[in-house]
């Protein structure tokens, strides 16, 4: 039992895998790598996808690229309202990233998710959108004054909420991860074969795609709130 | 000390009820939806997912802070 603790621990903690020698040295922690796997693996990917476009006579790998492209654009368009249509781009960016970030366990590699840091980065990145989408569409001082609708007794729970809500959203993302990471672990120690691989389904692929969909969905709720 | 942290971490989960509680009363209203009118199951279904998926977040927060008392306290 105290091995599991140990390791639950070392798994919280970031490693530097190895330190770039500028400035000082600038540690380079497991996930930032495993992030480089995936951000080359989507590139490679979208260069396979796009190669040769063409306007009539499309070949069947055009016309899958083109329904990936409309029905993630319909996935994350459709909450964001009719304003919110220009960030669908950054929105289904995030949500293949994430997606693929938390299945990435089955490979073998450490979830990036696992790493506290990086849901943080992504809820701060998703707030820094929301209020910078509303002040650019109302202007600052308009934005200031959003602060105090619908009632002016509302505004430090509105206030509140600039903080509140990206928390949120890093604690689910990461709550999610890191339950269900401890839970195979448990199960590991107590049945090692055949079980874990069902659980490992429902986890990982199940629960790692919905978290994803649902860090976007909110995202654009909150965008299309801020654009009205 | 350990019995004191331990105890806090087994408080801190209890906000398991909560989300336990609700999920199911929200199946419940799912179910009868979907009885009273088959043919929007679709939507019901998305509709229920998603509630879920916001409801299982307020567990999960007890769950972290009872993994970060553990750890933060050095159990």
């Amino acid at each position: 039992m105290h091995n599991l603790a140990e390791r639950l621990m070392d798994e919280l903690n970031c490693n530097y895998i190895f330190t770039i020698p500028v400035l000082g040295g600038i540690g380079i922690s497991e996930s930032v790598v495993v992030t480089w796997i995936i951000m080359a693996f989507i590139l490679l990917a979208s260069i396979f996808l796009t190669h040769n476009l063409k306007v009539h006579n499309i070949s069947k790998k055009q016309a899958f690229a083109e329904f990936l492209v409309n029905w993630l654009e319909s996935l994350v368009g459709d909450m964001a309202g009719e304003k919110g249509k220009n960030y669908s781009l950054y929105l289904g960016t995030v949500l293949v990233y994430i997606a693929i970030a938390n299945v990435i366990g089955i490979f073998g590699f450490k979830a990036p998710t696992k790493d506290l840091n990086v849901p943080a980065a992504l809820a701060i990145m998703s707030i820094a959108l929301v209020e910078g989408a509303s002040i650019y569409e109302h202007g600052v001082k308009k934005w200031l004054h959003k602060f105090t609708e619908p009632i002016a007794i509302v505004t430090p729970i509105n206030i509140l909420e600039v903080f509140t809500r990206p928390l949120s959203l890093c604690m689910r993302l990461f709550g999610n991860v890191l339950g269900a990471f401890v839970i195979m672990e448990l199960l590991k120690i107590v049945v090692p074969i055949g079980i874990p691989a069902v659980f490992c389904l429902y986890f990982d692929l199940f629960d790692g795609i919905l978290q994803a969909y649902v860090f976007v969905f909110l995202t654009s709720l909150y965008i299309k709130e801020a654009l009205e | 000390m350990n019995t004191l942290i331990a105890i806090g971490a087994g408080i801190a989960v209890f906000t398991g009820l909560g989300a336990g509680l609700g999920i199911g009363i929200a199946t419940g209203k799912a179910t009868e939806a979907v009885a009273r009118q088959p043919e929007a199951e679709g939507k019901i279904s998305k509709l229920l997912i998603l509630g879920c998926a916001l409801a299982e977040a307020t567990a999960i927060y007890g769950f972290v802070i009872a993994i970060l008392i553990i750890i933060m306290l050095n159990g």
